[in-house]
């Protein structure tokens, strides 16, 4: 099974698209709304996303190794085809 | 003829040509943005502000349509959660920040630099999925 894990903002339609997507094809995935994280953990979080995606844009989506900038089905499709 | 003058927005931070008349109190839209500003005169100089006699739900939809005739851009499905998504940035945070970047900046109200700068022409889509080409 792969490992999946979405950084989100509770603001953001393409990140409430990307859980859906995941809910609606019963994947197990894990999520984290960056912005409401406590600050301290919030901090660490952004920079971790950054580190992984170069930007501070959602959401970023990890399939084991594979990072994914943005909803984009047909990425994510492939990925977890792979 | 009249001499054209450079006049600054405060929503996108850029000084754009005034083409109509001063007057106090009237209504003009950034050509750059699309933001709805109202003219205001202090002492000699003449500024843009916000408007005051709208609600800000009516303040961005204006903005953002605005902003999409300006540039031939369209909207989808997606408007209805995006507009919610800046409203609670703006209650959360004081401004209409992009709901899907994480840095409330100037840069990042709504349209963003980067929209505004052709990210819509080269993805076909801004970062959030407001406008569309």
């Amino acid at each position: 099974m792969k490992k999946i894990m979405l950084y989100a903002l509770s603001t953001c339609p393409f990140c409430s698209m990307a859980k859906k997507y995941f809910n609606n094809h019963q994947i197990a995935f894990d999520s984290v709304d960056v912005d409401l994280l406590k600050e301290d953990e919030k901090e660490k979080t952004i920079n971790e996303v950054q580190k992984i995606s170069g930007r501070r844009a959602f959401p970023v989506i990890v399939i084991d190794d594979e990072v994914i900038v943005g909803y984009d089905e047909l990425q994510i499709k492939e990925a977890l085809e792979k | 003829m009249t001499k054209r003058e450079k006049i600054f927005c405060p929503v996108c931070q850029v000084n754009f040509l005034l083409k109509e008349s001063k007057e106090v109190g009237k209504k003009i839209v950034c050509p750059v943005c699309g933001a709805v500003l109202v003219m205001k005169q202090e002492g000699d100089q003449w500024r843009l502000n916000r408007p005051t006699d709208m609600s800000l739900e009516e303040e961005i939809r204006q903005r953002m349509d605005n902003f999409a005739h300006l540039r031939g851009y369209h909207f989808n499905e997606m408007k209805e959660a995006l507009v919610d998504g800046l409203l609670k940035k703006y209650q959360r945070f004081g401004d209409f920040y992009c709901p899907c970047r994480i840095d409330n900046v100037p840069e990042n109200v709504c349209p963003c630099i980067y929209t505004r700068q052709g990210d819509v022409e080269k993805n076909g889509r801004c970062h959030c999925g407001l406008f569309w080409k």
